[in-house]
This record gives structure tokens, sequence and C-alpha cells, in this order.
């Protein structure tokens, strides 16, 4: 049973088709993803949700280029990462792929700056100064652009890893579960962020979270039980996800 | 505790094996070294044991005095006449004369065989008739039966490719000559005695060639059948002259091998100076690896400490940790040592130091000093931070603590670190410059305590070091070589620790090179501001034994190409109670040299007359026409009247012989080397052409201009820098590996970060590039380090030896600059295995790791 939206491949961002991923084999193998089709379109905020176990996090790191597949395509634009080598794959990763993590996102020898811009000098590239302005703006750094990761707050470095995610305008950016080693406040901030990030800024982001708060930022979001999408939910609300929560007890 | 403390010693099996390395060398190395020297003493031990096996008592010149050297006593010969008289003695089945001296084989090149400057004897001697003392064996041929017929040891004749038959030409008393190999002999089942070179000639003509017609250097005594070795020593004593003692076989085969064996301590010392260095570094790797692994298991023990572990408990565990590390690695580097045992031998063979090798000898009291050596350095070096360990919080369980504290060292560290510097570097200073009685011992003290004081202010000097280091990284290496040295300075105390073991290593081998360069400028200096003249021959043979027949000075001298001559001699002598080296000279040297004369005049030396070094003289109290007791060899006890006070100390030392005075107090004469002025209007190139039409004739004689002489004279300190530099590669190897270890450790700290900086697009490559860069960082660190303090103690040693000689203080800054070129390339190679490690870690599992 899968419910995806039908989207134009030009306006799809990434996604999987009849994506698999086994753990194990034999008495132990554990099918985190069970044949999942999935696009992600571009310009637009997503959530993907699911109980413990789910498969979510593992959705995102295959359509991201951090894990493999065992069957089926994940795609990056039109890419397929099943093509590329480690090398193709960490090229890839630098200069189409965004990442916001849980908690320790910052290189500790750096400075913010310099972790905004770590993508973009990893590569050799000089990014767009202007958009690197606007997007430090945007996240409200400026003041602490030259401390390092020791001397911000967790919201702050939270904050800094947004902006490192945008600073190279990446097809599209991952987020895996970025609130959750933040305290409400601080995390509303940074979900502020990410959907400006997407209605202002054009961004494309796809972000796991079991906090029905935190999903009802996302314009749509995906629900995951057992490798399987089960469910989708557009324009949510916070109550919505809930009940919707509720009602599959998960 | 115990099962938790072994449990962490082998989940962690890499560090087991790269801290368990660092011990390892170390203990091998000692265990090698003591294995070899062992060896070679049991080796020698037997070999005189069979040389005197089947004798009951010897008759000898009572000891002149003890050779300088250390080797064994100096005495002269006894008259043949005394054979006769000995054999008379009730009691006495046989007895033979035997005499030994200088006697070099030339090969079929014209070259002498042998190395007996640094390497086993070469020798001649008569052959012994009787069968029961003589303790070499015919293996093909026949014995010499008349003049101009010899023997020669079977590694002779293997190397220089005789057979029986073939004419040989020797070099002897009076130059060389011309004999036939009728026979080549073993030594019992070995080629030859110990590795020496030997060729033995009928019993007269030995005489005339290798000793003194009519003497001998010893008469072998076999007793009959029931008088034992002491009853017959007495009874042949009872008849004995003045001067001439008779002592038993047993004593003399002990006193040869004790003689033997305490020359060949030095080896021993040497390379035991080494193996400590070794292990010294060792423990640094093991003092860092603690430390960090302490810091890392910091939560672990706190748990443990929350469950109800006292801090004795945690700390003890930590201590199991080490005494199983410090038990494993010592076990298999006591193996190893044999090993390393096997490749001593080879080495000091490579550097021309050949040693006899027999069965190898693995005493209890090695593998205990191995085993004790190598456990003890690991517990004393885990002590610290088992300390640290004991001291963990329970509460820390439940924080999430900080894995990489910064450590740039307190003021009161900085302090403490600076009063020690001072005081080694103010005691290395007074021993060399304060007129110690006893310097040695306080200027090595002041040198640890120098090299202690560093590794304190180690982690205070590190982060600037590091960044001086690493300015030219950033700029040209971009991001890998930023974050590598970001990395290097983000725990200034792990990186001096790393960093400290590789000084020692550097340390030394610059201290070395600038005293061995030192060392050949000082030479040199001093031969082109006091020789005046233009060519120098050097002869066969070692100082004391062997050389130029007088004859090569002589046909110089007859060459119109010539204008003057000078011959110096050397050998040994007992001079006012103490035994050294001396030399006798012609004095025509006086002339080419510019000894600096004080008082008195050269012209005034006769046979009767000593010349003295101000300095002695001062010491002594000596004045001109003052009398100073020598003793020879020859001639025993003379008195000699001073003629002469110099200033220069080289190239005649303390006491000079003039040569009539030489010859008049020495059986053998044989020229060490001869200084030729070329005549007015005849270049030195014209003058050498000359001289080497005559030396044709002299197998070993070489011909040598000022520089080439100066090359000669300091290529020994090549072969030893050489030797010194192989020794030392083991601790730099060692303080490589610490390296590499805490490169290892450094990355499972950082495996979140690592994760990340692969996930936002770093890749392999790049990451591989950055724990390389931070290798070099770290290894430039240490060398500099290491450099500092070398040339710091080279420049003192040379400061403090300038009265000895040493009057040239050369820093040689290529040979340095190589030293820091390879310290880089070592960092990198230090770095392959763990930038592997980490280019190979899972992204994904990195950054979700907890």
């Amino acid at each position: 049973m899968t419910a995806t939206e039908q989207v134009p491949v030009a306006t799809r961002a990434a996604g999987t088709l009849d994506a698999v991923k086994i753990y194990g084999q034999g008495t132990t193998e554990v099918r985190a993803l069970d044949g999942v089709t999935v696009s992600f379109q571009t310009a637009r905020f997503t959530a993907i949700m699911g109980p413990s176990g789910s498969g979510k996090s593992t959705l995102l790191h295959c359509v991201a280029g951090l894990d493999t597949l065992s069957s089926g395509q994940a795609f990056i634009g039109d890419t397929d990462l099943s093509e590329l080598d480690d090398k193709a794959l960490t090229i890839l990763r630098r200069e189409q792929v965004g990442f916001v993590f849980q908690a320790y996102n910052l290189v500790p020898t750096l400075t913010a700056y310099e972790n905004i811009r770590l993508p973009m000098v990893l590569g050799g590239r000089k990014g767009d100064a202007d958009w690197i302005d606007r997007v430090i703006d945007t996240v409200g750094l400026h003041d602490r652009l030259h401390h390092r990761p020791s001397e911000l707050s967790g919201g702050q470095q939270q904050r800094v890893a947004v902006a490192r995610a945008l600073a190279s305008r990446p097809q599209i950016i991952f987020a895996d579960e970025p609130t959750g080693n933040l305290d409400s406040r601080a995390g509303g901030e940074i979900l502020d962020f990410m959907r400006l990030a997407v209605h202002d800024l054009g961004q494309t982001i796809v972000m796991v979270t079991h906090d029905p708060g935190a999903a009802s930022y996302a314009e749509r979001i995906v629900f995951l039980a057992d490798g399987r999408i089960v469910d989708e939910m557009h324009q949510p609300t916070a109550e919505r996800v809930l009940d919707r929560m509720k009602r599959f007890g998960g | 505790m115990l099962k938790t403390a072994l449990r962490n010693v082998f989940a962690h099996k890499l560090r087991l094996l790269t801290t368990g390395l660092a011990v390892m060398l170390g203990v091998a190395f000692t265990t090698g070294t003591l294995v070899f020297t062992d060896t070679m003493g049991k080796t020698f031990d037997d070999l005189f044991a069979s040389v005197y096996e089947n004798t009951d008592a010897v008759v000898r010149a009572e000891a002149a005095f003890e050779d300088p050297s250390g080797f064994g006593d100096q005495r002269g010969r006894v008259d043949a006449s005394l054979v006769d008289s000995v054999a008379a003695v009730d009691g006495v089945a046989s007895a033979q004369g035997n005499t030994t001296g200088y006697a070099q084989i030339v090969d079929k090149d014209g070259e002498p065989l042998g190395n007996p400057e640094f390497g086993a004897p070469v020798f001649g001697g008569n052959w012994d008739e009787d069968e029961a003392t003589n303790p070499f064996t015919i293996a093909a041929g026949r014995a010499p039966a008349a003049d101009g017929e010899a023997v020669i040891d079977r590694q002779s004749a293997t190397d220089a490719g005789f057979e029986p038959g073939d004419r040989a030409t020797v070099l002897v008393q009076g130059g060389p000559i011309e004999v036939t190999v009728t026979g080549i002999v073993t030594f019992g089942s070995a080629d030859s005695p110990g590795g020496a070179s030997v060729v033995l000639f009928p019993l007269e003509t030995a005489q005339r060639l290798v000793g003194e017609p009519g003497m001998f250097d010893e008469i072998a005594v076999v007793a009959e059948d029931g008088i034992s070795q002491e009853e017959i020593a007495q009874r042949v004593e009872a008849g004995l002259p003045d001067g001439v003692e008779a002592v038993t076989g047993a004593t003399v085969t002990e006193e040869t091998q004790d003689a033997i064996n305490n020359g060949l301590s030095f080896i021993n010392t040497f390379l035991l100076v080494f193996a400590v260095i070794a292990l010294l570094v060792g423990a640094f790797i093991i003092f860092n690896t603690f430390f960090i692994t302490v810091a890392q298991r910091t939560r672990e023990n706190a748990l443990l400490r929350a469950l109800g572990a006292t801090k004795r408990q945690v700390l003890m565990a930590v201590l199991v940790e080490a005494l199983a590390v410090g038990l494993v690695a010592s076990a298999v580097g006591v193996a190893a040592g044999l090993a390393v045992a096997a490749g001593l031998k080879v080495l000091l063979d490579a550097f021309g130091i050949s040693l006899p090798a027999g069965g190898i000898v693995v005493t209890s009291s090695t593998i205990v000093t191995g085993l004790v050596a190598g456990v003890v350095v690991t517990l004393v070096a885990a002590i610290s931070p088992a300390r640290k360990a004991g001291k963990v919080p329970p509460v820390a369980a439940m924080r999430d603590v900080a894995v990489s504290s910064t450590g740039y060292g307190s003021k009161q560290r900085v302090i403490v670190g600076l009063v020690i510097l001072l005081a080694g570097v103010g005691a290395l200073l007074y021993g060399l410059f304060g007129n110690v009685d006893n310097a040695l011992p306080v200027v090595g003290l002041g040198a640890l305590i120098t090299l202690f004081a560093v590794t304190v202010l180690g982690r205070t000097v590190s982060l600037p070091l590091s960044r001086v280091i690493s300015w030219p990284l950033a700029r040209l290496r971009g991001i890998t070589g930023g974050l590598a040295s970001e990395n290097a300075k983000r725990n200034p105390k792990r990186t001096a620790a790393t960093a400290s073991a590789l000084m020692i290593g550097v340390g030394l081998v610059a201290f070395i090179t600038i005293f061995a360069s030192s060392f050949k400028a000082s030479v040199d200096a001093t031969v082109s501001e006091t020789f005046t003249g233009d060519v120098i021959v050097t002869g066969p043979g070692a100082f004391g034994s062997g050389g130029l027949d007088p004859e090569v000075a002589d046909r110089i001298a007859d060459l119109p190409e010539v204008d003057e001559v000078g011959a110096i001699r050397g050998g040994f002598a007992e001079i006012d109670g103490d035994a050294q080296d001396v030399l006798g000279i012609d004095n025509a040297l006086f002339d080419l040299f510019d000894v600096g004369v004080v008082s008195g005049s050269p012209d005034d030396l006769d046979a009767t007359s000593i010349a003295v070094h101000e300095d002695v003289a001062d010491d002594k109290g000596l004045g001109i026409g003052d009398t100073v007791p020598v003793v020879f060899r020859t001639t025993g006890a003379q008195e000699l009247t001073v003629r002469l006070v110099y200033s220069e100390q080289q190239p005649a030392g303390d006491w000079v012989f003039p040569m009539e005075a030489w010859e008049a107090n020495n059986a053998e004469q044989y020229d060490f080397q001869v200084f030729v002025k070329a005549a007015d209007g005849v270049g030195p190139a014209a003058a050498a052409a000359a001289i080497e039409d005559v030396t044709v004739d002299y197998p070993g004689a070489k011909v040598l201009d000022q520089s080439e002489y100066v090359a000669e004279q300091t290529g020994f300190v090549d072969q030893i820098l050489g030797l010194i530099y192989a020794l030392l590669a083991l601790a730099i190897v060692i303080a490589l590996l610490g390296i590499g270890n805490t490169l290892a450790l450094s990355i499972i700290e950082r495996t979140r970060e690592l994760g990340v900086l692969r996930a936002v697009g770093m890749t392999r490559t790049q990451l591989r590039s950055t724990i390389r860069w931070e290798s070099v960082v770290i290894a430039l660190q240490g060398t500099v380090l290491g450099l500092v303090v070398g040339v710091f103690f080279g420049w003192a040693l040379v400061e403090a030896m300038a009265d000895e000689g040493l009057n040239t203080l050369d820093i040689p800054y290529t040979t340095l600059a190589v030293v820091v070129v390879l310290a880089a390339i070592a960092g990198i190679v230090a770095a392959v295995l763990p930038a592997r490690r980490a280019a190979k870690l899972d992204v994904l599992r990195a950054i979700v790791s907890e």
C-alpha cells in the first residue's frame, strides 16, 4: 500500500523508487525499508514521521547518499545514487545536499563562519557571497560569526548548522531530528528558519522527526511504519498530526 | 575489577599492539644487547680457554704496566735461553718458546687483509711444533718448515683466495716479505681465532719477523702427568731470574678472558645506552596512550565508581592493564631480543667492527632483566594516568564530559618547568665549564634534567610552536591544512607528549651530528693551521701495532722532490704512573708542525729526554731539566729529562718522545705516519707522485694530501656516526609509533566530527590528507624541540672541550635540514595507518554513534 502524489520528474528534488533496505540476514533479517517510492518536491518542506524503527531515518540516510539501498533506486534530482562511487557521492553531498543533524553538527576547531563555508571550501569553491550574507542575516548570526562552537549555545549551534546547509544552495537539505536536543523555544526558532528558507529562499527541506509540533511546520508529512509509507498529510497542524498518530497508535 | 581491566586490554587489540610495540622494541633491544655481549664474551672465553687448554704453566716477563685501552697488561719478552733451563726443571714434560707480533697478510690485489684499527687483530707468530700446546691444526697442505714458508688461517685464505703453494706478501718488521703458503690452518673447528688474521712462521723466522731474535714472549710449559698446574708453576718459578714469572695456564686463561671482557664491556655499555634511550621513549608512548584512553574512558570509570568501585580499584584496574601490556610486550620483546642480537652483529659488521660469533648465549639474568625493565617502565609510565582515572568523580557518569581537555599548562607548571630548566642548564654548564673533578655525571645529569624540563614545558611551548609550524600549512594546503593545524593545536598536552618522544631521538641525532661535524672541522683547522708540509704517508696496521717500515721514510727523504721528512711512531708507555697512548716523533717534525715552543728547544731532545705540553707541565710542576719516570714495555723503568715544553695539543698530545728515545726503548720500529714537505719549486702533486713511486713497494701505504689526510683521520667518525644513527633510529621509530598511536586514538575521539566532515562533503583523500598533515605538524614539533636541545648540547660540549682540541664549532645546517625533511616524511609515514582507518570510517555510523 503506497500512497504517492504523482509529481512531474522536473520538479522532483529527490526521491526513491521501490526502495528496499535490509539489515542482517536469515532469521535476523530486518527490512528497514520495504518498497518505498516517494518524491520530495522542489521548494517544499516535507516531514517524515513514524514510530521508532519505522525506517524514517533509514529513508533519509539513503536518499541523502549516506547509506546505500539493498534494492530499488534513490535519486537526488535526476542522479541515481546507486551509480555513484564514494568520491562521486561525496562530491554530490558537498554540492547538492545540505545536512542538519540532531547534535554535534559542527567541527569544533572551526569558527561559526568557517563551519558555514566548509562544504564550499572543501570543494575549493568560493560560493555566492551575497547569498551567504543573506543566509547569515536570515539566521541572525552576524555577531557570533567568529566564535567557535564551544562558545555558542545549542540553539546557536543549530542555527549555524542550518546556515551551513543553506550556504551552498543545495538541491535539497536533509534534517534529522534537528530540534531533538533543543528546548522548545530554541527548537521553534530553528523550525521558523527552516520554513523561512523554503518560503523566502526557495529551498527544499526534508526533515525526519517524531515531534508532532515540529512536523506541523512542514507543508506535507509522509508517515512511515514498518518500512512502508502508510499515510500522507498536507498542510498539517499539530492537532491533526497528534490526532493522526493516536488513530494509528504510533 | 581485574576482569574489567584485562577485558579492556583485549578489547582494544590494536592499541595493545602499538603500545606493546613501543615497550617490546625497547625490551628487545635491551635483551638483544645482553645476549649479544654475553655471546661475544662466551666466544672469547672459549677461544682463550682452548688456546691454553693443554698448557700447565706459562713463563713470561712480569707486567710492566697495564694496557691503557684496557685489553691487558703490557710486558716485555724473556730470553730464549730460559727454555732450556725451564725444560730441565723436575716435572716439566716440555717447554716451548712462543712469540707473537704484528704481521699482516696482503691479498692478491695488494691490499692488507683485515681492519685491525676497529676489528679483530692481525698478527703473526711461530708454528708450535708441540701438538699438545699448539691450538692450530693443519687443514690443508703442511706446516712451515723453512725460512720463506708460512701457514695462514683458513678465514684469511678464503678471503684472499690463497691455496697451499701460493706465494703471498706479508707485512712484518723490516718491510714486506714474500713467503710460500705451505698450509692452511684452523683454530680448533673455527676458521680463525675470533676473526683474527694469522700467519705462522717457523720459530726462528717468527722471532726475526714479528718478535725479537733470541727472545720469546712466553714459554708454554707442559707438566708430566700427575703434577698439578700450581705445583709445576711453583717449581719453575723457583729457578727464574728477576722480572720473570711463572703462572698456571688457568691463570693466564682467566687473565686474558678478563681483559677481553673488560674491553668488550665498553661495547656493552655503549649499546645499553641506546637500549635505555629506546625504553625511555617507549615510556613516553605508554604514558601518552594511557592518558588518552583514561580520558576516553572517563564515563566508564565514573560508572564503575557510581556502582561502588573505590578510587583505588579504578586506579588498580589501569595499573593491571599496564601490567598486562608490559608483561606481554616484554615477553615478546625478550624473544625478539634473540633476533636483535644477531642483527646487532650484522650492524656492527656493516660498520667495520667485526666480532666473532659463537652459539647464542641466553642467561636467565638476561631474561629477567628484559622482563623487569619492560614491566617496570610500563608500570611507572602508567602511574600518573592511573591516578587520574582514580580521581574521576562518580557524577561524571551522568554528565557529558568533554574528552579533549585543552591544557596549556598552569602558571605553576610553567614556573616549576622554568626552574627545572634553569637547574638542568645550570648543572650542564657547571659540569662543562666549572672545573669539576668528575664532570661527566654532572653533565649527564644536567642534560637529563634539561630534557625533563623541556617535556614539562612542552605543553606550554606546544601551542605557539604549532602555530609557527603550521602557519604555512593553512596557506598552502587550504582547508585540509587548516583543519590539520587546528587539530594539532586542540590538545597541546597530548601533542607535546607525543612530540617529546620524538624530541629525544632527534635531539640526540642533532647533538651527535654537531659533535662529529665539529670534531672534523677541528681536525681540519688544526692540521691546516699547524702542518706546514704538503704530503702525508700513512701505513697499515693499527696504532701501536704495525705500520710503515722506517725505511720508507728514509727512501722518501732521499728523493730530490722532497725537502724535509718527519715520521711519528705510536705505542704505549706509562708516564709518571699513567699508562697511555704515546708518540715518538722525528726532530724534523718540529719544522713541519708549529707545536708552539714554550721553553727549551727541539734541538736539545735526545735519547734520554721527553717533551711535555705546558698544561701537564704546569699541573705536575715540571720545568726544563726535571726528570720524569717512564716505564716501557721493552726496557722497563727509565728516567727521562724534560727538554721541551710546547703549547699546541695537536698533533702531539700531552707527552712526546724524541725519536732517539723511542728507538732506544721500544723493540718494534714502525712508523705510524710520515709527514713530508716538498722541495722548493716542487708542487705537492709532483712530490706525491714521486713518493708514490717509493710506496708502491709497500702495501698498505697511502700517500695523502692535507685534505685527504683529514678525511682519513676523521673517517672513523663517519663510521661511528653511521652506527649511532642506526642505533638511534630505533628510538625514532618508537617515537613515530607513538605519533601513529596518538593519531589513531584521536580519531576514535573525533569519530562524530569526522562523520560530519564526510557528510558535508570531505572526500576520503581530503580526510587522509588532513590526518597526514596533523602528523607532520606533531613530528616537526618534536623535531624542532629536538634540534634546539641538540644544538644547545652540541654547542655546550664543543665549548667545554675546546682545550682538548675541539676548537671549532661546526653546525652542519644541511644535515640538520635533512633531519627536518626526514621528520616530515616520517610524520607522513606514521599517519598512513590512522589516516587509512579514518578514511574507511562509515559516514553514517560515525554520525549516529553516541
